[in-house]
């Protein structure tokens, strides 16, 4: 497989507020993830908060982002980048920092914790609506409907749930369509956070292996049997023989990019490693799903297939170039 | 007796203060407005105030209350606990964490969060830790004495070899954990008070109180074992009931802590031994100071560890071992020095 060097996935553009918002009509009552019922009667001061940033982004795309009134480290809309940030050491959130912003209502997952904060904001008083955490194609529509109820705009999340379900179908046939031409490359999802000492590779049910799925590749962690979010083996991982290596930006940087990435024990001696086969974005959108996900889908399509594409056809000198 | 009086006072202020400093902006005259309106509000008068963030009653009252009670019941355990592991061991050394006391409860602790159990409710964490660390607390004390007596060379070499088996324990586990329970372990072996919960309270209190009463009904025996072992005996001390009975009272006190906190280390070496400094040995007031300035330090320390940053809390494990680590060597070279010798 011809590869091209590493290549930075950007997103164009973040996804579109619904054109025609609506007010959100409450109270509303929902029974959440946990099977608990929550009755939530104001909706003026919002906290979404989870791991992947997909809460807030949703609740962006409602129209209803001028209600946000703080923010997890992995929001990346650009007009919401100026709300304090209530998460820390990665994502460990805190119960004073979030009292402190007032919130009204506050949409969480298991994908952020400590638990025991998440209880206290209850205890407080406040509606707190545990949301389901799982993170792949399927469930994006039933989790934008999801918030939308909370948050009682339910025809706003009708008409946001169509329009990214058909834009999603849109950007899988232009990125099957692009992925023709290579004979379903091999990707493995690293994820590396090389100050802190953290080298895993994503399996199974991590949301990663949905992504690699909707990219036309194998997912080789997978293929391994490997489920969720496992330390690295780098027996394993030259065993595995991925062609290509998804990463975060900001973990690519951690490791001192894709130079420093070779020098990670078992990472040089695959394909990948050797043509250097490397494609990053932006954390806070690669794995995140929810609306934005056929912006981050079409970008990674570019970066992997694209003309300029890790894996694309390229100038015709380099096309025909044997490698 | 006036020591007492004096660290109770410093724990009652300290309280005070911890619950008015945070991110979340309540003054103090704000918390004492609000801690009257309360108990206006239990024999029907309305006195007192309500803080005037709109959350600030919430905070004060959900968030940082049980946080400041936990923080003050986990240092008085284990202020408590290291005088009794001194005397016991009869080594001004001894203390849980270093002793392997404390990573033994925290192989309970982490076993339950690995395994889901749940079968004791929201007694099942400490119950287990309590199980384990009484557990290793009998092996390090049948293996580290000797003729009576715990050489030095041989309590510090004993916690290194318990440590390491049960830092090994935890990495298995944490192996064996799915992602969550791995968060949750490494979020707990750091020691931290954030998210502290009145259920948290609830469940520690009790056995705390038990712990303590447990404690001081000892501590005239403590004096007479600090005799020397025969000496207590002709005393009329069962030395050997006396030591199970400090035992499992050390194990129950560490267990109760690491339970909801993690490991905290050194508290129940640095508080005793400046306790001696001031007033002696004498387990009478030796114990209670002990456990008051456990309570008093670790306060202190937890509003360090949640204020120093913004919208972060720093590990108060950390912190504790940052001042401790030294306070330790010190202390290993002044007994080597004062005995000429590793004897």
């Amino acid at each position: 497989m011809v590869c091209r060097g590493p290549r930075h996935a950007v997103a164009q553009d973040w996804v579109e507020p619904v054109t025609d918002p609506s007010t959100p009509v409450l109270p509303t009552t929902v029974t959440d993830f946990t099977g608990e019922s929550v009755t939530v009667t104001d909706a003026e001061r919002i906290l979404a908060l989870d791991t992947y940033g997909t809460l807030a982004t949703t609740v962006y795309a409602l129209g209803l982002g001028d209600r946000l009134v703080g923010r997890d480290i992995s929001t990346g809309v650009p007009t919401l980048q100026d709300l304090p940030v209530v998460t820390h050491n990665g994502h460990e959130l805190n119960a004073e920092a979030i009292l402190e912003l007032d919130p009204s209502v506050i949409l969480t997952d298991y994908s952020i914790g400590p638990l025991e904060v998440q209880l206290q904001l209850k205890e407080a008083g406040i509606p707190v609506v545990i949301m389901d955490d799982q993170r792949n194609r399927a469930v994006i529509g039933d989790q934008i409907r999801a918030v939308a109820e909370v948050l009682g705009v339910p025809t706003a999340g009708e008409t946001l749930a169509a329009s990214v379900a058909e834009d999603i179908s849109r950007a899988e046939s232009e990125v099957t369509a692009m992925a023709e031409a290579a004979a379903d490359p091999r990707m493995v999802f690293l994820y590396l956070r090389g100050n802190a000492g953290v080298y895993h590779w994503f399996g199974k049910g991590s949301g990663a292996d949905d992504l690699i799925a909707a990219l036309g590749g194998v997912d080789v962690a997978g293929e391994s049997g490997l489920e969720g979010s496992r330390p690295l083996n780098a027996e394993g991982l030259v065993r595995s023989e991925p062609d290509l290596y998804l990463m975060m930006s900001d973990g690519l940087g951690s490791v001192g990019g894709a130079d420093g990435l070779l020098e990670i024990p078992g990472v040089a001696d695959t394909a990948a490693g050797v043509d250097g086969c490397v494609v990053d974005m932006d954390d806070a959108q690669i794995l995140s799903f929810g609306p934005q996900f056929p912006v981050t889908l079409r970008a990674l399509g570019d970066a992997v297939y694209g003309p300029d594409g890790v894996l694309g056809a390229g100038s015709e000198s380099d096309g025909t170039e044997p490698s | 007796m006036a020591l007492l009086v004096a660290l109770g006072v410093a724990l009652v202020a300290a309280a005070i203060v911890a619950a008015a400093v945070g991110q979340l902006p309540i003054a103090p005259s704000e918390v004492l407005g609000s801690v009257l309106h309360r108990v206006g509000g239990w024999v029907g008068l309305d006195i007192g105030s309500v803080p005037s963030h709109p959350r600030g009653e919430a905070a004060l009252w959900n968030v940082r209350s049980p946080r400041v009670l936990l923080a003050a019941l986990v240092g008085a355990a284990l202020g408590g606990a290291g005088a009794v592991l001194q005397a016991v061991f009869g080594n001004p050394l001894a203390e849980p964490s270093v002793i392997g006391v404390s990573g033994g409860a925290a192989v309970g602790a982490c076993s339950v969060i690995v395994f889901g159990w749940s079968f004791l409710g929201s007694y099942t964490v400490p119950a287990i830790a309590f199980a384990t660390a009484l557990g290793t607390t009998l092996v390090i004390y049948a293996m580290a004495r000797h003729g009576g007596r715990t050489e030095v060379v041989t309590l510090v070499l004993m916690g290194i070899a318990v440590n390491a088996v049960t830092a090994a324990v935890i990495a298995y586990l944490v192996f064996l954990g799915d992602s969550q329970a791995r968060e949750q372990i490494v979020f707990w072996q750091l020691g931290s008070f954030n998210g502290s919960r009145w259920e948290a309270v609830r469940v520690v209190a009790p056995v705390v109180a038990v712990g303590l009463a447990g404690v001081m009904a000892i501590t005239r025996q403590l004096d007479l074992l600090a005799l020397g072992e025969r000496s207590a005996r002709h005393l009329g001390v069962n030395v050997e009931r006396l030591r199970l009975t400090s035992i499992v009272i050390v194990s129950l006190l560490v267990a109760s802590g690491v339970a909801f906190v993690g490991i905290i280390a050194f508290i129940g070496l640095i508080v005793p031994h400046l306790v001696r400094m001031v007033v002696g040995p004498s387990h009478r007031t030796l114990v209670p100071a002990s456990v008051l300035g456990g309570a008093l330090l670790v306060v202190i320390a937890d509003v360090v560890a949640r204020t120093a940053v913004d919208y972060a809390d720093l590990p108060i494990g950390m912190l504790t071992a940052l001042v401790g680590g030294p306070f330790f060597f010190w202390m290993l070279h002044r007994t080597r020095t004062a005995a000429g010798g590793w004897g």
